[in-house]
């Protein structure tokens, strides 16, 4: 009988110690899976300067009508990097737009869209991050119109265009439809380029992904049906892996990069869910 | 007398036949000057973006054959666009931005850019290095995307 009770409670102690084990784990994040959620983030885009430059170490100059703004090094070098942020830190960042020291970033690091990633990738995307080799390359400070600088003024901004919280699935439409939704909306950020934009930089609701204009005022296409009813599933699946329009043409430079770094390296389920997505929008005239 | 003769004829062929070069391009309509550079770079994206490109990205597989006669015709087609960007066609609509007619030194630069990358990749073709050719293919990629960039509005 003590035998039983002892064998029960080792049992029991060892169920317990196991959970505790999983806990940690899950909390801890998988750092394979955030490598790709990395790619269908983009990250790598305004964080590298160059295909010469070590990845993530910050560099690229994305020019707006406010100003430069440069990508910082999201590598964990301690002083150059963020490796003395904490996990709390980068989700901060992510889901409310602010620096560990509670200042507001500029909505050029797209903020607004990476607020809708779930807690689970922004767990998965941290541990990627800390698995990277720490590079000791410096930031550029940005290069704004004097009054742009103030960040204060963000937060005027953000009242106006910045709803924080993750992703929330739409109930009536189908599964891969919300996957869609979720990967063009908040890790893909496609928005950011194919919603135009008011006078303040913020996006026009009413026109989400209907296409609008680079900063140095090159078309962007609209992503909605009125443009993309004519292109096949197929021709729209062999455009985002290889960056080649139905009629031979190449994505402009921007729009391939992007298949580069993110559309081409897609799972085939995602790249569906990211179709049927974009089938189901309203159709919005250009 | 005779050299003076010479020399005075063939300065009156030459004339005659830079005149003739200019007065058949200004006697074509802009809109078919329009039309006959853009086929050139269906062309071009046919067999650079369809077939080139695509082996060095792994979406076909790669073909020493194909890729030297790709490389082949896009020799021969990349001198073929540039005389169609007349100042004469700047009112046509098109994606052709009009920088190409504010800085025509600096589009004649993107062009032989892109020219001597096509020669340095019919040569690495040629070298058999498939490293090498994935490489210059990349390389004329940039080529191309360095002129879009600046004097073209692709969508």
């Amino acid at each position: 009988m003590n035998h039983c009770v002892r064998h029960l409670l080792r049992s029991a102690a060892l169920a317990l110690l196991f959970g505790f084990w999983a806990a940690a784990a899950s909390a801890r994040g998988d750092a394979k899976h955030g490598e790709y959620l990395v790619k269908a983030g983009g990250c790598v885009g305004c964080h590298t300067a160059s295909e010469k430059d070590p990845p993530f170490a910050g560099g690229r100059a994305l020019k707006t009508p406010f100003g430069t703004f440069f990508g910082p090094n999201i590598t964990p070098h301690p002083q150059a990097g963020i490796g003395r942020w904490s996990e709390a830190d980068f989700v901060r960042a992510m889901r409310h737009g602010r620096r560990p020291d509670g200042a507001n970033y500029f909505p050029a690091f797209p903020y607004p869209s990476y607020t809708k990633i779930s807690d689970s990738d922004l767990r998965d995307l941290w541990a990627y991050l800390r698995t990277l080799p720490p590079s000791s390359r410096l930031n550029q400070e940005h290069d704004l119109w004097f009054f742009v600088g103030w960040r204060f003024l963000v937060t005027v901004w953000k009242w106006f265009f910045f709803t924080p919280g993750p992703f929330t699935s739409i109930p009536s439409v189908s599964e891969l439809v919300n996957r869609g939704a979720y990967l063009v909306h908040a890790l893909g950020h496609c928005g950011e380029c194919h919603t135009p934009r008011n006078f303040l930089g913020g996006p026009r609701r009413g026109r989400f992904l209907a296409g609008g204009k680079t900063p140095e005022g090159k078309r962007v296409p609209n992503l909605t049906p009125s443009r993309l009813k004519p292109w096949s599933d197929g021709e729209l699946k062999e455009f985002l892996l290889s960056g080649v329009t139905p009629d031979g043409k190449a994505a402009a430079e921007i729009m391939d990069e992007v298949v580069r770094n993110t559309t081409s390296q897609l799972t085939p389920e995602d790249l569906s869910a990211i179709i049927v997505y974009l089938r189901a929008l309203p159709p919005l005239p250009d | 007398m005779k050299k003076k003769l010479l020399y005075s004829s063939l300065a009156l062929v030459l004339g005659v036949g830079a005149g003739y070069a200019v007065i058949s391009i200004a006697q074509v309509k802009p809109e078919t000057l329009v039309k006959q550079r853009q086929a050139v770079m269906t062309l071009q994206s046919k067999y650079f973006y369809g077939r080139l490109r695509a082996m060095a990205r792994g979406r076909i597989p790669y073909d020493a054959k194909v890729a030297a006669q790709s490389a082949a015709f896009l020799d021969a087609l990349s001198q073929m666009p540039w005389d169609g960007f007349n100042p004469s066609t700047a009112n046509v609509k098109s994606a052709a931005l009009p920088e190409i007619y504010k800085e025509p030194a600096k589009f004649k630069e993107a062009q032989d850019r892109l020219r001597g990358e096509i020669v340095n990749l019919v040569a690495a073709i040629k070298g058999g290095d498939k490293a090498a050719v994935k490489a210059q293919i990349g390389a004329v990629d940039k080529a191309c995307d360095g002129c879009h960039e600046r004097f073209a509005d692709l969508q």
